[in-house]
């Protein structure tokens, strides 16, 4: 069980290396993402009940690993600060759930969960983040990984403009083929959609991700 | 010009101001993106202005979130977010009232905080 909780928050903190967005949002906010990156792909909707948590069902598709994941995530707003030009945040978040093998992997159904962090920094211009993930299973194994993203905003939008973001992610997997990955991307942001869009420079693999705030 | 004409145009131009109403005067700080077509339409019908200073509202999520809190509310006719400004500005139904602690609260449920509250009544 040890080992679990070890690997899950290892594996929270390393699987699924996207930066979302405002993973808690308001009381009553429900959110739905999809994210595709070079290792994985995932969609995951929650619902905010309270501002400083929010839950909901989260799938994950190993893509590199052969297996998949269906699960309940509770991510937990441990801290924000707050000034007239910043916002800062630190998450935490964990999800247990079921994993079982796919295409050429037998493996079978077992337990399976995760814990992560997440912290970032925003002003209207810059944009920094850090996250680290572990996940842990019965039948399809353990894995970590962590990433950063720096992005600037080339211009300043009001609300229900259209805000455009420059970001650069490094992610960190210690058991992909290419241990250390760099995607530039552009973020995309109006109202209550944001969409991101870019390229694995090392692994030759697109970037997606989507999400729609309700 | 005569002293009693020129003691009239002072007495005027003090006093024109003076009697302007407070909304008014606060519409005259405000921008266009702290006033919708909605908040407008809300304050000639007899609402009320209410604008509120906020910290960490630095994206659109973040205005999203205030504005659809505020929003929800039966008291609220419509709200809006300026980023360059930092503030939340909304409209209270004619007749309506909502205390600065609940404004307070409202804003820490959407995730953020409150730094300042000011009011203006209807025209």
């Amino acid at each position: 069980m040890k080992q679990y909780i070890f690997a899950g928050a290892a594996l929270a903190l390393a699987s699924g290396g996207i930066a979302d967005a405002r993973p808690v949002s308001y009381e009553g906010g429900r959110t739905f993402i999809t994210e595709h990156d070079r290792d994985m792909s995932a969609i995951w909707a929650h619902y905010t009940p309270h501002h400083r948590y929010s839950i909901g069902y989260r799938g994950e598709w190993h893509r590199e690993d052969d297996h998949a994941f269906h699960g309940a995530q509770l991510t937990w707003l441990a801290k924000r600060w707050f000034g007239a030009d910043y916002q800062a945040n630190l998450y935490l978040s964990g999800a247990a759930g079921l994993a079982y093998g796919v295409d050429d992997n037998p493996a079978g159904t077992g337990a399976a969960g995760s814990l992560g962090l997440m912290a970032d920094w925003e002003t209207r211009r810059w944009f920094v983040s850090y996250m680290a993930r572990g996940f842990a299973g019965d039948t399809v194994g353990e894995k970590a990984m962590q990433s950063a993203r720096l992005g600037v905003a080339p211009y300043v939008a009001n609300y229900g403009a259209l805000h455009t973001w420059l970001m650069v992610q490094v992610e960190h997997s210690p058991q992909a083929e290419n241990p250390v990955g760099v995607t530039p991307l552009v973020r995309f942001f109006q109202g209550p959609l944001m969409a991101e869009f870019g390229w694995s420079v090392t692994d030759d693999k697109p970037f997606l991700q989507f999400q729609y705030r309700f | 010009m005569s002293i009693r004409n020129l003691a009239l145009a002072v007495a005027l131009a003090v006093s024109v101001p003076l009697m302007a109403p407070p909304l008014a005067m606060a519409q005259e700080e405000l921008s266009e993106a702290q006033i919708t077509p909605a908040m407008q339409t809300a304050l000639d019908e007899g609402g009320s202005l209410v604008i509120v200073d906020v910290l960490g509202a630095v994206c659109d999520f973040c205005a999203l979130a205030m504005t659809r809190t505020f929003e929800r509310r039966a008291e609220v006719a419509a709200a809006t977010v300026d980023l360059d400004a930092k503030t939340l500005t909304f409209v209270l139904r004619e007749g309506a009232q909502m205390e600065d602690a609940a404004i307070s609260d409202l804003i820490r449920r959407s995730g953020y905080q409150e730094n300042g509250i000011r009011r203006a009544e209807a025209r």
